[in-house]
Parts: C-alpha cells; sequence; structure tokens
C-alpha cells in the first residue's frame, strides 16, 4: 500500500469510519509493514498529547443565553419580527412620497418669474424668528439691552 | 463507519429529550445541555477568535441560533451541528473583515500568547511531563497552517468529529477533508520531527 493511501486509511480507522472489510486489509498493512505501525503509533501520540482544553466560557453564559432566548420568544419581538419587512416598505414609501412632495412645492411655489421680478429670495425662516423671540425675552427678563452673546 | 461518539444512541436522544424539556419551559435543561459541550466547543471558538470576549459571544450565539432552529435538528450528533453553527458565524465574522488572530498574537488581558495559554491547558496527563513543550510546538506549527487545513486538525483531534462530519461543516468531499488532514499531519511532522521521535521513544 502506498503511503499516501496508508495515511488516508490510518486517519480514517482513527475516526472509526472504515468498513470492516478495509479495516481487514489495514490490518494485515499493519503486521507486515513496519511503516505503517510507525505512522499509526505517531498518530495516536498525537492524539494523545492534545486533549480538549479545560478553558470554558464564562460562569453566566448560560443565564445570558436564557436571557438572550427570552427576549428573542417575547411575543413583540415576535411580531416585529413580522413586520419588519412591511415596516421597511412602508418607511421607503413615506420617504418618496416626501421627497416627492418637496420637489413639487418647490416647483409651483418658486416659478421663474415670481423669483424674477420679486428680485430678492423670499425664504421664511421659522427658526430665526424663535431664536430671535427667545433672544428678546431673555433681553427683557435680564432687563437691560446688552447682547446676550457676550454674557 | 460510524464514529464512537455516533454510535452512541443514548446520547443523541438525551440531547433531544433535553432539547424538548427546554422547549417545554425546563430551564435547567438549556444548562445541561451547555455544561455537555462547552469545553470542546468552547475551545474551538477560542482557536479561532479574538480572545476570550469574542469567544463568549460566539458561544451564546451558536446556542442561541441552535435553540431557535431546533426544528432542524433531527436527532443526529448534536455536537457537530453546534460546531457547524460555530463555523458558519465565524466564516460570517472573517468576511466582516475582522482579521483572525494568529496564535502568537499576545491577548490583552493575560499578556502572553494565545498558543501558550491553550497549550498550558490541553495537555492530557499522558503530555505533562515530557509533553508541555511538544503541546507549544503542536500549537505553533498548527497555527501556521491555512484555516481550512487548521481547522479539520482541532475538529478531528481535539473535537473528535468524523471526517464525514468535518465534510459537513467544511461543505466539502471526505477526500477533500482527508487530504487537508494529511497536509497538516504532514507538516507537523516536518516541523517537530527530532522532538516527536524522542517523545515516541520515551513512550510520552
Amino acid at each position: 500500500m502506498k503511503t499516501k493511501k496508508l495515511e488516508k486509511w490510518l486517519l480514517l480507522e482513527q475516526s472509526g469510519e472504515l468498513s470492516p472489510r478495509q479495516l481487514r486489509r489495514l490490518n494485515r498493512e499493519l503486521s507486515d509493514s513496519e511503516e505503517a505501525r510507525v505512522l499509526r503509533s505517531e498518530l495516536r501520540r498525537l492524539k494523545g498529547v492534545l486533549l480538549t482544553p479545560d478553558i470554558e466560557p464564562s460562569p453566566w453564559t448560560v443565564s445570558q443565553i436564557a436571557a438572550r432566548l427570552r427576549v428573542e420568544n417575547r411575543p413583540d419581538m415576535a411580531l416585529i419580527r413580522i413586520l419588519k419587512p412591511v415596516l421597511a416598505l412602508a418607511a421607503c414609501l413615506a420617504l418618496m412620497l416626501g421627497i416627492g412632495n418637496f420637489h413639487g412645492e418647490r416647483a409651483s411655489s418658486a416659478s421663474p418669474g415670481v423669483v424674477a421680478s420679486a428680485g430678492v429670495d423670499v425664504w421664511d425662516d421659522p427658526i430665526g424668528e424663535d431664536l430671535n423671540n427667545l433672544e428678546n425675552l431673555i433681553v427683557a427678563i435680564s432687563g437691560d439691552s446688552n447682547d446676550v452673546m457676550e454674557m | 463507519m460510524k464514529t464512537a461518539r455516533e454510535n452512541n444512541p443514548m446520547d443523541q436522544e438525551d440531547d433531544a429529550e433535553l432539547l424538548a424539556a427546554y422547549r417545554a419551559g425546563d430551564g435547567e435543561s438549556l444548562g445541561k445541555l451547555v455544561e455537555k459541550y462547552k469545553r470542546p466547543l468552547f475551545g474551538f471558538i477560542l482557536r479561532f477568535s479574538e480572545g476570550r470576549e469574542e469567544a463568549d459571544e460566539i458561544f451564546q450565539e451558536v446556542w442561541v441560533r441552535a435553540i431557535k432552529n431546533m426544528n432542524r435538528y433531527h436527532h443526529k450528533n448534536l455536537l457537530s451541528w453546534l460546531f457547524r453553527i460555530a463555523h458558519n458565524l465565524m466564516i460570517d465574522r472573517m468576511r466582516r473583515s475582522k482579521p483572525m488572530l494568529s496564535l502568537d498574537t499576545p491577548m490583552n488581558t493575560e499578556g502572553s500568547p494565545l498558543g501558550e495559554q491553550l497549550a498550558a491547558v490541553c495537555l492530557g496527563p499522558d503530555g505533562e511531563a515530557g509533553g508541555r513543550e511538544l503541546g507549544l510546538r503542536i500549537e505553533a506549527a498548527a497555527a501556521q497552517l491555512p484555516a481550512e487545513q487548521r481547522e479539520v486538525f482541532w475538529l478531528r483531534m481535539q473535537a473528535d468529529l468524523s471526517f464525514k462530519e468535518i465534510a459537513k461543516i467544511q461543505k466539502c468531499s471526505i477526500n477533500t477533508a482527508l487530504a487537508r488532514m494529511q497536509y497538516a499531519v504532514s507538516k507537523l511532522r516536518k516541523e517537530l520531527a527530532g522532538e516527536y521521535r524522542e517523545l515516541q521513544k520515551a513512550g510520552i
């Protein structure tokens, strides 16, 4: 038997995957060949030296797994999982509609003729207005007219 | 052509019963199952992850996925199935471009190389006298192997899976799994030539 094949059969013998017929043939080979015996002994030593490590997962692993499974199995989580694709689709549609509306409004409210005749860019700035109101309120409360930004 | 573990129907029955009991609400069954397989599974995961924290995460994820997909478990070898889930999870992580640690890379917490830490604890009683050095060298030599060969080597030598089971995990033929193992063993033989023969003579 060639060395490569012999090695393969020895590995299969070790893992218990040789057929009875192959096993008989291997045993004949082992009784006839010193090389076969050395190879088998080498494989056995190798496996004997390497045993399962004593390293273990953290002691609270089981409770963490159980907690995760409890969360995963909650009925509301199951509902969310089922609804996820539907919700994603709805979000996409809403976004697309929003973008469409935004473009539509801009096109209708800022027609080229109106902008050209006005000569200025009309921009409604509610945040700016709110900030002004807030500044006025702070000034009124503090009782002087100092710039609040300098305080 | 079955391994000793596959041939033990009691084990498989126990596992199926424990899984069923957990499903029926018996929380303790999960603990028994985790306890039963934690060492080989965690040892394997630790070899292919970036330290204990990540290994813990993967270990938990393996069990969560296993329990969630229990209906796919058909009373066969539970450990082999767990290894398959772990293999897939680790492949996913690698694809997300997390570089795998070499066994020579020092770990953050303990400071000594992972290879040394594992070798220090994975030697059997036979090896304690003269085999620690050999264990370290095997770890170091195995760390140089390509990931697929390394995986076959540890799944066979430590987890005691059959080549049929390993082939399933790696989604390849039994012959390919065998060839990977042969390559790994021949590389180790080359690397450890002198020392290994000495230990053989000494009967270690």
